[in-house]
């Protein structure tokens, strides 16, 4: 089979097995959940295979599939890897497994449906990634929605319908500025060929002009922004995530709110490069606001879940700022942070929920000295949270570091020209890094630390599958931190690109 | 005027009038005459495949000049509407078995019929009451309720109001222009003539009460909720997609003209907004279906704003998407003691635990009507605002879409009480509805190949 068929393949698995979950009864609960962790395994192997052959040092896309869709609008079925979104598709297909191993004991009610849902989420997800036409892209996008919020409405906590519905209207509000702004820049521009197409390479190729530019570049970034979400966007996600059933948490965490920073790589930035580069030093305070005031918010918490919601807030910052420096290293570092995100808080929202099944609060008063009462538990924790704040050796460390690297590399011949603002942004970004650190410290000093103190004692550490699980995670955790160079090279070839398109915008916006 | 040629453009008219006719003889032979339902089903399955080959063999011909004529994309309209009946005689199939509600609802078809065929403002005009006037009485033939009559005569007066507002129009038009034929609504539409421009606008504004477009729509929720589910299907999809059809016959393909335009978009505006505003307070579900219906009639007025064959191709798409979805919907309704208990929207609470597939069936007729991809909605409300955007009205799309998104809450409320409350703990007598059943299929089948392939669909239009 060639490769651009494994793709495919990668793509309609889950589809492939939401049929099959149809079929059996609903009363099977074993044979659903074996079926579906068997798809979400076969695509892992899939996704892993198709990382190996991913050559870096090719421009454009490989392993591309180009068909017919609607073709009076000229809509294609156009889907395909390329350096920027390789990485986070291997990261969303290795996070399905370890979700639906790690949801196992949390659900208990309809857990076809769960089953089924999660497939579809893992579909809409791949597909968001991997679409390379702008109308496929929006309906992946927006199928996303759906069963995020069945997740969020039927499994949650408490407050769960307030809090998928605040979910769904705060992003189905984005969506429909991206709607408008998607059928203006498709219908109302001039089109240069003899039919409209909504292909990523042809509109990357036929820019409007600089000042409708800004009007559908805010239209996308709202949407964008909302998903990601950057501050004063943001309220909906501590909600979500407090509510969201564990497996909701991971995938929101893991892959979710990348999409947001994806949708403004992928195709905020490039279809509207003059806009994107006018908006920078927007995007750039937004982006240190969100990491500060992220960081700051998750030191006040009282529930574990919170923390880490809001440390996901301040973390993204990062991504934003990475993409935003316009150069080579925070580009890549903007991806590398990403996936080392999702890994980290992820495994982070799953060692929550781990201690949730065991406890029965969120509290975060309520626990303490675990280290004694759950060493192994405590090892992983602990790792995680000096990921999660950066350490060395770790993704986190990688990730970060690169980041500010390349905004300082940016800031510095800035601030020799005269312009102060980008390196005092990029130092306050450092602030970020330092305010991480005292959160989860002190996050982990309460939890794992001091007189042992928990509900439901006596306590039964990590058994074996949540100890795999973890151990995955903590793995790739480590081998990013270690040794990126791998990942770096999948990525370089399109970040150079990338970088030659925003300085082609602000090429254009100095023109004008 | 040639026999065969009558005989022929008009062959599913005539199939449904050999249906009434039979109906009619059936009702006067036998009081509770048992095979109305079956004559019923077979004489609009055989219209609607009539209708199918006159459109698949390209037949055109003006039987009668001037007045009536068919052409391919008529025919095509008229499959839509017969194909749509299919569905709700199944529906009908449990509450109705006297035939002379099948020869109504036939009658209410066969005016419906007319009504995409018409080239003169007579024919139309006989098609409008023809369609309208045996609805009043389906209204109130199901008398379930104390205030079924009540409905009924609301929508009659109103409907009355619009006939006269109509014909106002239509003599207005023909005082300025000396021609019944359909085209000389187009032409008043852009002249400065006062006497034309209002009767056109007068046109406008009895086709807007009859699709139920704010502040036109008063008499739809009370006559949805005080009707019984199949005509509750009936005026929610045929009825309104007749309306437009005649909307779509009058308009052509010309783009509208500016003064004209504010009229066109004003409104149907409007009706997005409080149709999706006002729906989110119901506690009945075909309350709330007549408000979103309310939206949808503006939706579909708002595809008037673009012009050339756009026009023609984003309406049909727009009712095959809508309407398949909104019966599916219907097909799909829990059964339930009596008629109100079965309305109210509580009897859905935790229906995905007591009947799943009914459930997973209404959730994706509420996301499709919601305009959520991957759905048929989602492409048809893009058409919509395509069409509108390439019309070089941007502003106006943009608050569409505004308006669309308030309408996703009560569509998601639906969802929520059917998946997320444990159910209600009352008794749940269900109905044997077996045909129910047959046509949730007949529905869903269309809606999946139009979600995976709208283009093959496009193409066709």
């Amino acid at each position: 089979m060639s490769d651009a068929a494994l793709l495919n393949a990668l793509l309609w698995l889950p589809v492939a097995g939401l049929l099959g979950l149809a079929l059996l009864p609903r009363d099977r609960e074993v044979g659903v959940r074996r079926l579906t962790f068997a798809v979400t395994l076969v695509q892992l192997i899939l996704a892993g295979w198709l990382l190996v052959r991913f050559d870096g040092a090719l421009p454009g896309l490989q392993f591309a599939t180009r068909l017919p869709w609607i073709r009076a609008w000229g809509v294609g079925y156009h889907i395909g890897l390329d350096g920027l979104n390789v990485l986070l598709v291997a990261l969303t297909a290795f996070l399905g497994p370890l979700v639906v191993a790690g949801a196992v004991p949390a659900v208990r009610r309809d857990v076809k449906l769960f089953h089924a849902m999660l497939l579809f989420i893992q579909f809409a997800m791949l597909g968001t990634l991997i679409a390379q036409d702008l109308f496929l892209f929006y309906v992946f996008w927006e199928a996303m929605l759906i069963p995020m919020f069945l997740i969020i409405g039927i499994w949650g906590g408490e407050r769960r319908i307030y809090a998928t519905l605040k979910f769904v209207l705060y992003t189905a509000f984005g969506s429909i500025l991206m709607l408008a702004a998607l059928i203006y820049l498709v219908y109302s521009l001039p089109q240069t060929g003899d039919l409209p197409s909504f292909a990523f390479e042809y509109l990357y190729r036929h820019t409007p002009s600089a000042g409708v530019q800004r009007w559908l570049f805010a239209a996308f970034a709202v949407s964008f922004a909302i998903k990601v979400p950057i501050v004063p966007l943001h309220t909906w996600l501590p909600d979500a995530h407090v509510e969201a059933p564990t497996a909701g948490s991971v995938i929101l965490a893991g892959v979710l709110l990348k999409m947001g920073t994806y949708g403004f790589m992928k195709l905020g930035i490039p279809l509207f490069p003059a806009a994107a580069w006018y908006f920078t030093p927007a995007i750039m305070t937004l982006a240190v606001i969100s990491i500060l005031y992220g960081a700051c918010l998750a030191l006040v918490q009282t529930d574990i879940k919170k923390i880490i919601a809001y440390s996901s807030i301040s973390h993204l910052g990062y991504v934003m700022l990475g993409l935003a420096s316009v150069s080579v290293l925070g580009i890549q570092g903007a991806i590398i942070q990403m996936v080392s995100h999702g890994l980290v808080a992820g495994g982070l929202f799953l060692m929550i929920g781990m201690v949730y099944e065991r406890c029965h609060t969120r509290e975060l008063s309520d626990y303490g000295g675990l280290a004694r009462l759950l060493p192994v538990y405590s090892v992983f924790f602990m790792i995680l949270t000096l990921a999660s704040i950066g350490l060395p050796t770790t993704s986190g460390f990688t990730g970060e570091f690169m980041v500010l690297m390349g905004a300082f590399d940016t800031a510095w011949p800035q601030f020799q020209q005269g312009h102060a603002a980008p390196l005092v942004l990029s130092a306050s970004a450092v602030l970020g890094v330092v305010l991480g650190a005292w959160y989860m410290l002190w996050f982990a000093q309460r939890f794992l630390f001091g007189a042992p103190r928990a509900p439901h004692q006596p306590l039964a550490d990590l058994g074996r599958r949540e100890q795999w699980i973890l151990a995955a995670i903590v793995a790739a955790v480590f081998a990013i931190g270690l040794y990126p160079q791998p990942l770096l090279r999948k990525t370089e070839q399109a970040a150079r690109q990338y970088q030659a398109l925003l300085l082609g915008g602000a090429a254009q916006d100095v023109r004008r | 005027m040639s026999w065969p040629a009558i005989l022929i453009a008009m062959l599913p008219e005539h199939l449904l009038l050999g249906g009434i006719v039979a109906l009619l003889a059936l009702e006067i032979a036998n009081e509770r005459c048992p095979g109305a339902f079956a004559l019923a089903l077979v004489a609009t399955a055989a219209a609607a495949i009539a209708a199918f080959c006159l459109h698949v063999t390209g037949y055109a011909a003006a039987p009668f000049p001037g007045h009536y004529a068919v052409a391919p994309s008529a025919s095509l309209a008229k499959f839509l509407l017969l194909a749509f009946a299919v569905p709700v005689l199944l529906l009908s199939r449990d509450e109705f078995s006297q035939s002379r509600y099948f020869a109504l609802l036939l009658s209410s078809l066969y005016g419906a019929c007319l009504l995409v065929s018409s080239a003169s403002f007579l024919t139309l005009f006989l098609g409008l009451e023809i369609m309208s006037l045996p609805v009043y009485a389906l209204v109130l033939i199901a008398f379930q309720r104390p205030d079924s009559a009540e409905a009924a005569l609301k929508y009659l007066v109103l409907g009355g109001t619009a006939t006269a507002t109509f014909l106002l129009g239509t003599s207005f038009l023909y005082g300025a222009c000396g021609t019944l034929g359909i085209d000389a609504f187009a032409r008043a539409l852009g002249t400065a003539d006062p006497l034309a421009a209002t009767g056109a606008a007068l046109i406008v504004a009895a086709l807007f009460l009859k699709a139920a477009v704010v502040p036109l729509h008063a008499w739809a929720p009370d006559a949805y909720e005080a009707a019984s589910v199949p005509v509750t299907a009936y005026m929610a999809v045929i009825v309104k997609a007749g309306v437009l059809l005649a909307a779509l016959q009058l308009f052509g393909s010309a783009p509208v003209p500016p003064a004209a335009a504010a009229l066109i978009a004003l409104l149907p505006l409007a009706s997005m907004l409080w149709g999706n505003i006002a729906a989110i307070r119901q506690a009945s579900f075909r309350r709330m279906i007549a408000y979103s219906s309310i939206a949808h009639a503006g939706y579909l007025y708002f595809a008037f704003l673009g012009a050339g064959p756009g026009r023609y191709q984003t309406i049909m798409f727009y009712l095959a998407a809508y309407g398949v979805m909104t019966l599916l919907a219907f097909t799909a309704l829990p059964g339930a003691g009596d008629d109100a208990a079965q309305d109210r929207l509580q009897s859905f609470e935790g229906l995905f635990h007591r009947r799943p597939y009914a459930a997973l069936a209404i959730a994706a007729s509420m996301l499709s009507l919601a305009g959520l991809p991957p759905l048929p909605g989602f492409v048809a409300k893009f058409l919509v605002f395509r069409n509108v955007v390439a019309g070089g009205h941007t502003a106006w799309a943009v608050l569409g879409l505004l308006a669309s998104y308030l309408g996703l809450y009560f569509y998601l409320r639906v969802i929520q009480l059917m998946f997320m409350q444990s159910p209600a703990n009352q008794p749940q007598p269900t109905h044997a509805r077996r045909l129910a059943w047959v046509a949730a299929v007949c529905c869903l089948l269309p809606a999946i190949a139009i979600a995976i392939a709208p283009g093959w669909l496009l193409d066709r239009l």
